[in-house]
């Protein structure tokens, strides 16, 4: 026995906007072709600078630099797809990235949960992640999964022990943030392959995609870079984040720090693009601003908010889809600033045109999972959803009629119209609920029930005895040489 | 000693957003022209009566209905001017409506407070009117102020007392959302003309406007439409705010809530026009919807879509539109819903561009103060007045020498461009404060360290002796006669 998943649910504005116009944009897209021609990219993969060098770029191999004509960064990026789909288990929850919609991830690799039965603060476990996947395929808000925190409890392997946990609980698209190298990659291709059925499926419908982190300023990781051709060259989506931090890694200024975190991902994206042309790849920008007073990096500011929604107008430019910056938040625990921090990211990012977004259900800037939070998340989440979708003026809705037959002082409850209607509209779950002596109960404790709910009622299809028994060899088989290794 | 005046902060954005299409717009128009000629509105009041008569409505004065043709609407609304200025006590702080520039307020009519110093909740007092509008008056981002609570502690008269309170705490305009009754008006446009110093200069730069409330479905209030008269009469603006309520006092689809809506709206503001024609007039709706279970009111449902498409229908009537931002049903202040319910809000407002927006400050939808509330309001209305600032994109901003000279692997902390420009990117609001221990503070508790603050250290410029005092004759006049 087991749960169907319900229908995704993305957003799907009825109007768009930009946030730079076209002047600006070409003013920041000349600025990361500056960098990358006569600055270059730290590059320290001899198998990528040799790729580089192969297809024209001139390439430093004593410093590991790379610097890339335009010309070259103009042909290569010609080749990435503009659109292309993001399978899943289900076909019914494939994720058509074709420009009309955008879909949500949870949030990732946080380091900490607060345990789901004892609330007390501790190290985070492969258990977290499937219990979190159980949870992100029933909200009809997660449109594909990252394992939300980090399987602590399988260090060396961790990454695939993430896929497996994420695998045999959702049925939803998955995207791994920490499969790096390519060890760790060509078992992750391997459990895609099972999960797909065979080869031509997991190119044409693939389940599994990874993003690949850029080291700011300008450097790419060996380990992230290697995987990233295995995953590209089995047909698995790949893409090329930057974390800027403006003040420390980036320029303090807004302009600088798009500009440099601009050129670390174009700069990967044409790698992908020289070695597998036409690869599906995805970018994506989310840098922070430095705490003046710390030097630490601030997910959640007045103006950082802003960059979230550039970078997705920076993905355009280029010609591939984005994966936006949202629900990011410096809060500490679920509470004002959480609720206060989400929504008009993601409303920018929405109107922005973004196709894909990442996550929910994180605190303290990214690293510590409440198992409720991702359900207050999606509270947001649907208000976005339904504020962006526009208003229907239809006769039905206009209810001119209904409004004749009333009259003024009367009373539509009574009206037929009225109890058809008031059944679709959509209250939140989490206000407005009262308790048994009809107070108005705390959201929070609301959110931490259904979170609670939902971990004991949902059971999603399992995967095939065969898929899972393959699944764990192949883990077994990692965990051996990995392992053993390390 | 009286503190200086810095500029107000209004949402100036750079992007707008059209929510509503243009056939859309044609479309509840059309709507609001159908219910207005077939439907009509009901106006208790004789005199209202008497000026829709005069002009040509079909008047029913028996059931108090008038139906407008559409013919008189357009002919009405015509004279509605599409900007007009709301002034201050100092010409500093005079609103100019004008497009792409939006001004909030504060929210008003709260009937509790949450005490500073005991903590308990309590009936709100004249003396908090004051308090807040002395909070109001310091906050940048409140362009005009309304009287955020009740003045209970003057039965009758609480009203005046509201915008007594309002004018000798604050030096920015005054908006009522209380006075009703053309006796009462009578003495507000008095209290505003010693404001003016006259009632020429009353008309030109008017200190005080007023919103009333309409009564869905498609009715006026007697008290409120009379006083809306006497106002107009007097050149201070007055807007109509209808807020329908999905299920019980509107239709349950959302269309249908604004076109009924509207129409009130509409049908209020021909009548000023008939009777003052050009009279300065806003346009406001705010809808709500009926909770399934109790039939309550619930001021933020998860699908609001139609908060901000109104405004457009305000500008497509040609109006000024008073916006609805904030007003959470949270209990309290401080928590995830007072700040996840309003969050958009400013963004939204700011995006379809009314030219004045309410309200900051109230929890328990509309009707609890917590003082650090619009402190923590406000930082939802930076967030969004700086998103929808542009980007400046300049050789200065794009930095290419500085990540040139930094290079890869490098590090920008040394850089002297860092040092200059990292003070203007990271502005804090309640957020990202530590305290002695290194951790960051409870956004609540700076928030109520903020107003506590404000309210030790900012004094605003009081009235003139003699304003002062024709002011407390004026009321006590008025608590004579009406109280």
């Amino acid at each position: 026995m087991f749960n169907e998943t319900p229908p995704l649910q993305p957003i799907r504005p009825r109007s768009q906007f930009h946030i730079v116009d076209e002047e600006q944009v070409r003013q920041l897209a000349n600025g990361t072709l500056e960098v990358l021609s006569d600055t270059g990219v730290h590059c320290p993969s001899e198998k990528c600078l040799r790729i580089y060098a192969d297809h024209g770029a001139q390439v430093d191999f004593d410093r590991q630099i790379v610097r890339i004509a335009p010309d070259l960064v103009s042909s290569s990026l010609s080749q990435a797809p503009r659109y292309y789909t993001m399978g899943a288990r289900s076909p019914s929850h494939d994720i058509a990235l074709d420009g009309t919609a955008m879909f949500c991830a949870t949030d990732g690799c946080g380091i900490e949960t607060i345990d789901f039965l004892t609330r007390e603060r501790r190290p985070s476990c492969k258990e977290d992640i499937a219990k979190m996947a159980r949870m992100a395929d029933h909200l009809t808000s997660i449109g594909f999964y990252w394992p939300i925190v980090s399987a602590v409890d399988h260090p060396s392997t961790s990454p695939l022990h993430e896929l497996d946990a994420s695998f045999n609980n959702t049925v939803k698209h998955v995207q791994s943030e920490t499969v790096m190298g390519e060890e760790l990659g060509r078992y992750a291709v391997e459990m895609a392959r099972v999960i797909a059925g065979d080869e031509e499926t997991m190119r044409k419908r693939p389940p599994l995609s990874l993003l690949v982190c850029c080291i700011a300023p300008l450097g790419q990781d060996k380990e992230g870079m290697e995987s990233a051709l295995l995953f590209a060259k089995a047909g698995l989506p790949v893409g090329f984040m930057s974390m800027a931090n403006a003040g420390t890694t980036g320029p303090a200024s807004l302009a600088g720090t798009v500009v440099a975190g601009d050129a670390e991902i174009v700069s990967a994206l044409v790698l992908i693009q020289m070695a597998c042309p036409g690869a599906p790849v995805f970018h994506s920008f989310m840098p922070g601003i430095m705490h003046p007073r710390t030097g630490g990096y601030l997910a959640t500011t007045w103006e950082g908010t802003l960059l979230y929604p550039i970078g997705v107008e920076m993905a355009h430019y280029w010609g591939v889809p984005s994966l936006a910056g949202i629900f990011a938040t410096d809060g500490q625990v679920p509470g004002w600033q959480t609720g206060g921090d989400a929504a008009s990211s993601l409303m920018l990012c929405a109107l922005a045109g973004a196709e894909t977004g990442s996550g929910l259900g994180l605190v303290e800037s990214c690293t510590l999972l409440y198992p409720e939070e991702i359900v207050m998340d999606s509270d947001i989440y649907h208000r976005v959803r339904l504020e962006a979708a526009g208003l229907d003026t239809s006769r039905e809705a206009l209810a001119l009629d209904v409004i004749k037959e009333t009259g003024p002082r009367g009373m539509f409850l009574k009206h037929r119209h009225t109890r058809e209607h008031l059944k679709r509209r959509q209250y939140s779950d989490l206000t407005a609920q009262t308790d048994r002596l009809n107070q108005l109960r705390d959201p929070l404790e609301v959110a931490r029930e259904k979170a609670n709910m939902i971990l004991e009622t949902h059971h999603p299809q399992p995967l095939e005895a065969a898929q899972q028994a393959e699944i764990t060899r192949i883990l077994a088989a990692a965990d051996r040489e990995i392992g053993g290794q390390r | 000693m009286n503190n200086p005046l810095p500029p107000l902060e209004p949402i100036r954005s750079a992007y707008r957003l059209q929510y509503l299409t243009d056939e859309q717009l044609d479309q509840l128009q059309e709507a609001t022209l159908d219910i207005l000629e077939n439907v009509g509105v009901k106006f208790p009041s004789e005199k209202a009566l008497q000026v829709f008569s005069a002009h040509g409505a079909e008047v029913d004065h028996n059931t108090q209905i008038v139906k407008l043709e559409r013919d008189l609407v357009f002919k009405a609304m015509k004279s509605v001017p599409r900007y007009f200025r709301m002034a201050a006590r100092v010409p500093e702080y005079d609103l100019q409506l004008q497009d792409g520039t939006t001004y909030f307020t504060t929210d008003g009519c709260g009937v509790q407070v949450c005490d500073m110093d005991s903590g308990k909740i309590r009936p709100s007092t004249k003396a908090d009117v004051g308090m807040m509008a002395r909070v109001a008056d310091y906050l940048p981002s409140i362009g005009f102020c309304w009287p955020m609570v009740s003045a209970q502690d003057h039965g009758g008269t609480a009203p005046l007392h509201e915008i007594d309170a309002g004018w000798n705490n604050s030096v920015k305009h005054v908006q009522s959302e209380t006075i009703m009754g053309g006796r009462d008006c009578e003495y507000a446009v008095e209290m505003a003309t010693v404001i003016s110093g006259s009632r020429e200069e009353l008309r030109r730069r008017p200190p005080l406007s007023l919103v009333v409330c309409t009564i869905a479905p498609l009715m006026q209030d007697h008290a409120g439409i009379e006083g809306a008269m006497v106002m107009a009469q007097a050149g201070i603006p007055v807007g109509f705010l209808a807020m329908p309520c999905l299920g019980t006092t509107a239709p349950a689809t959302h269309a249908g809530a604004v076109a009924m809506g509207d129409a009130e709206i509409i049908s209020a503001t021909v009548l000023m026009q008939l009777i003052s024609p050009g009279a300065p007039v806003f346009h406001s709706l705010m809808q709500a919807w009926a909770d399934p279970r109790s039939g309550g009111y619930v001021s933020y449902a998860r699908d609001a879509r139609s908060r901000y498409g109104v405004v457009e229908m305000a500008h497509h009537w040609g109006m000024p539109s008073l916006g609805a931002c904030y007003g959470t049903d949270s209990i309290e202040a401080g928590t995830w819903q007072s700040a996840a319910e309003p969050a958009l809000d400013p963004l939204l407002a700011g995006l379809t561009s009314p030219e004045i927006v309410t309200g900051m400050g109230l929890a328990r939808t509309y009707t609890r103060l917590y003082p650090e509330q619009i402190i923590l309001d406000e930082d939802l209305y930076q967030r969004a007045r700086t998103y929808l600032m542009r980007m400046e994109v300049s050789p200065e901003t794009l930095a290419l020498d500085v990540i040139r000279a930094v290079g890869p692997g490098g590090h920008f902390l040394g850089q002297k461009h860092t040092r200059e420009h990292i003070r203007t990117s990271l502005v804090r609001g309640v957020t990202h404060e530590f305290d002695s221990n290194g951790k960051y503070r409870e956004p609540r508790e700076v928030a109520r360290q903020r107003v506590k603050w404000i309210l030790e250290n900012h004094h605003p410029a009081p009235l003139e002796k003699a304003q002062q005092d024709e002011l407390t004759r004026i009321l006590a006049a008025a608590d004579r006669e009406l109280a």
